[in-house]
């Protein structure tokens, strides 16, 4: 064996073995929990509201959400336009209140922020036995009220007559909310409309929304002296909505238990449940005549966990306090988390170049663009991509035409591509496309180069050749976009640096590696496919 | 063994088999372009000029040079040197691919007449002297204009292949030939001798010299596609000496992995060039892998 090829084996080893080390340090000495590496489910909620107005005030109220030990709610931001917005605290309570005088015209508002929630479950005692008495705070949990008749003699028949509830003796609570919650779930036949429904009502149709069996239910409960409550919220699922959800809460030994007859849930709530408000009331609250429309868009989305570096602590070899340290010198974390993936991208290109066999414009350039592709989103990035090539191509074909030297061509393309790029921005900010505009000089830079390379190509290898180089990078950079934009490869090299020797140890390992190419699976088919056994 | 009766993983098995005789791009650069053919050599290969003088002090036959032109100041000569030309070849030293090739059959008053019916002033000559000298067909900075003699093919090559010059590509592994191939310029090609431009290639058997399979666009065919004449089984003039030349190239070059690139001319092989990355549509055209031949050179190195 010669000593290249010992090196070569020694670098694989060493490669391997030092991640391996840390990992096992990670994971053993400092006890990281290696499912805090798997990325978090969070939604993004933007209440999209809409208003027509005549020259009078406008003010539109609406229920925002509150943190609690379910539910986290940051990166909240309002788009308001000429409405100036008031946040208030109204007892268990936040509404959101936005104001103009003498509006004209066709107004858009818009209030977004993040959710991240967790499913939560409740087993109750089944000897828990219904308190007699409550402090007197929990009266207005026990009382009738509108639309919740705890008093109606229908309450009572149910209870009694078609629930056979034991009189007179002492409740166990675990049953009774079982028999109610049974009840209210499968003899209330689920319809879905959207008009005010009490629960006296949606006893005797047998059918109901979720506000009428929701009242039925808190009916049912004050009656039997269970303190309970409406809760009005929404059910996030990626989309857009107009309708808004109603569940109930009972208190039992000290916590507010939910419960979701329209959905089955009983004592407990998924993680995809957004509490907004509590108590009987409507979510929104405006003038007349403002032609009042409202949406729920909902956008589920991925995030890091804290876990990582709160496992890690105050060990060396924790990478967020290494990448705090690049904060004081003015390096962002994002740019710093772009810099760590481009590796990674580079190993889809080149999996795609020699294995697959996909021509592309040089092995970095598909990651590079994947990675500027970030702050635009995929779509706009390749849109963005294949217009600098073809403005690129032109602007060549014309310079050529002028016959100029080659550096100075170049730096008038690069001209081009900057004045393009700064176009396109302006032009994404009027049209609304705010995903076009978030291109930034990172892009920019990378998109120059791109012109130059796309250029060079074509001059050397000639248009045919370079259009379906084009479109083969089209491919491997979509790869490397979904490659580098996955949360959990991202969470993992963040919190792992020390894979990027991995990714090393694997681009030895291919830069050996002599098989057939995919596509000389299919150029040499005959030779390989077309002989008899 | 009953696993082994199973159809499917017995086709899979021959798949892998009939896989392992194709060289791959991977496998070619790897151990044959960067083992056997090191970078500072690849000049030697890229410069016409360069090869054929190699060549030419050896002994090994090549077209004569009439002229070179080098820079743009002797373009101005090329009229006082053609005055006795009748019939040449003018061509960049580094071109690939056949670009920018313009053969001169003959000539009247009004110029030189190329092989297409063209007829060419003196000024269009020079001017495409000019493109040569600036590099419009070799992505350089600069080139040379060749004027060589015009090569007139053996009758079998020249009824094969009218549109232009038929050339035979010899693989060379350490001066062993492994696999041959000839390449017919066809109406598509443009009179070139380029398969990915639409010429034909023949596959040539090793021992015997005789045509054994063709390809045209990738597809196996046995009649040219122009003419509709029989391509397989036909013996090609001059084996013998084409596969001493093959050897003797490996030998004379620097270059271990090459390409031999020779017209069969009707007084014997000339080489037109050599290829220090020759492509691998040869295995194609022979429908046959290189790989069994090229380890059965490198067994034979080793013997000797």
């Amino acid at each position: 064996m010669n000593r290249s090829r010992l090196a070569y084996i020694a670098l694989i080893i060493l490669m391997l073995a030092v991640p391996a080390g840390f990992l096992y340090y990670k994971l053993y000495v400092v006890r990281l929990p290696l499912q805090s590496l798997i990325p978090d489910v969070s939604y993004k909620i933007e209440t999209q509201l809409e208003v027509d107005g005549y020259g009078n005030d406008i003010s539109i109220a609406t229920f925002i959400p509150k943190n609690d030990s379910r539910q986290r709610i940051f990166d909240e931001q309002n788009n308001a336009g000429v409405f100036s917005l008031e946040i208030a605290s109204a007892g268990l309570n936040r509404i959101a209140r936005w104001q103009a005088d003498g509006v004209n015209g066709h107004q858009y508002l818009s209030y977004s922020y993040n959710v991240r929630a967790s499913h939560v479950r409740y087993e109750v005692s089944p000897e828990l036995t219904i308190p007699e008495h409550y402090p007197s705070e929990f009266d207005v949990y026990l009382r009738a009220a509108d639309g919740i008749q705890v008093n109606d003699p229908l309450i009572e028949n149910v209870l009694y007559q078609r629930l056979h509830l034991p009189q007179h003796e002492v409740l166990k609570v675990l049953p009774t909310l079982q028999a109610i919650h049974t009840y209210l779930q499968t003899q209330l036949e689920n319809r879905n409309f959207s008009g005010f429904t009490d629960a006296v009502t949606a006893i005797k149709l047998g059918e109901a929304s979720c506000n009428g069996k929701s009242r039925a239910f808190v009916a049912l409960a004050r009656k039997l002296n269970l303190p309970a409550r409406l809760v009005g919220g929404l059910v996030m699922t990626p989309g857009s909505k107009r309708t808004s959800h109603q569940w109930v809460e009972v208190f039992i030994a000290g916590h507010w238990v939910p419960f979701d007859t329209i959905n089955n849930h009983f004592a407990e709530l998924p993680a995809n449940y957004l509490a907004l408000y509590y108590g009987d009331e409507v979510l929104f609250k405006h003038g007349s005549n403002v032609n009042f429309r409202y949406a729920f868009s909902t956008y589920k989305r991925l995030i890091p966990r804290n876990e990582v570096s709160e496992a890690l602590g105050d060990s060396w070899l924790n990478s967020v306090n290494i990448y705090a340290v690049f904060e004081q010198v003015g390096i962002s974390q994002n740019l710093l988390k772009i810099l760590l993936m481009l590796p990674l991208g580079a190993l889809v290109t080149v999996v795609f170049r020699n294995v697959i066999g996909l021509e592309t414009f040089g092995t970095f350039l598909p990651a590079l663009i994947a990675s500027a592709a970030r702050e635009t989103g995929l779509f706009w990035g390749l849109v963005s991509f294949l217009g600098i090539v073809i403005i690129a191509s032109w602007a060549r074909r014309f310079l050529d035409w002028l016959q100029l030297l080659h550096s100075p061509k170049m730096a008038i393309m690069l001209t081009i591509v900057v004045i393009l790029m700064l176009v396109m921005t302006v032009a994404g900010v009027r049209l609304g496309l705010f995903d076009l505009a978030h291109v930034s000089l990172f892009p920019i830079a990378i998109l120059a180069i791109t012109a130059e390379r796309f250029a060079l190509t074509e001059i050397e290898q000639g248009s045919k050749k370079v259009w379906h180089m084009t479109i083969m990078t089209l491919i491997v950079i979509s790869a490397a976009f979904v490659v580098m934009d996955s949360l959990f490869l991202q969470t993992l090299i963040m919190a792992l640096p020390e894979m990027l020797l991995v990714v090393i140890a694997l681009n030895l390992w291919l830069g050996k590696w002599v098989g057939l190419r995919l596509v000389e699976f299919v150029r040499f088919r005959k030779l390989i496919f077309g002989r008899e056994v | 063994m009953p696993w082994l009766e199973n159809t499917w993983l017995r086709k899979l098995l021959h798949w892998r088999r009939m896989s392992q005789r194709v060289l791959s791009i991977n496998q070619r650069n790897l151990e044959f372009i960067y083992r056997y053919n090191p970078r500072r050599f690849y000049k030697t290969a890229d410069n016409k000029i360069v090869t054929k003088k190699l060549l030419a002090e050896h002994g090994v036959p090549v077209p004569l040079s009439y002229f070179v032109i080098e820079s743009f100041y002797q373009i101005n000569s090329v009229a006082e040197k053609l005055q006795d030309l009748h019939d040449f070849v003018l061509k960049p030293a580094q071109g690939s691919g056949g670009g920018g090739i313009v053969v001169i059959t003959r000539r009247d008053n009004h110029g030189w007449y190329s092989a297409s019916g063209k007829c060419w002033s003196l000024q269009e000559l020079q001017r495409h002297v000019a493109d040569i000298v600036f590099g419009t067909h070799s992505f350089d900075m600069g080139d040379q204009a060749i004027f060589e003699e015009r090569l007139s093919p053996a009758p079998l090559l020249e009824k094969l292949s009218p549109w232009g010059l038929a050339d035979l590509r010899i693989i060379v592994l350490e001066h062993k030939p492994v696999m041959a191939m000839c390449r017919l310029p066809t109406k598509t090609s443009g009179g070139r001798a380029n398969l990915h431009q639409g010429a034909v290639g023949v596959g040539i058997d090793m021992k015997t010299g005789r045509s054994t399979h063709a390809i045209h666009a990738s597809q196996p065919i046995s009649l040219h596609p122009d003419h509709g004449e029989n391509l397989i089984d036909l013996a090609l003039p001059f084996w013998q000496e084409c596969l001493q030349i093959a050897q003797r190239c490996g030998e004379i070059l620097p270059l271990k992995y090459l390409g031999v690139d020779l017209a069969i001319t009707a007084a014997g092989p000339k080489v037109l060039e050599v290829n220090a990355r020759p492509g691998l549509a040869i295995q194609l055209a022979n429908d046959n892998g290189l790989r069994p031949a090229l380890f059965a050179a490198m067994q034979a190195g080793v013997d000797a």
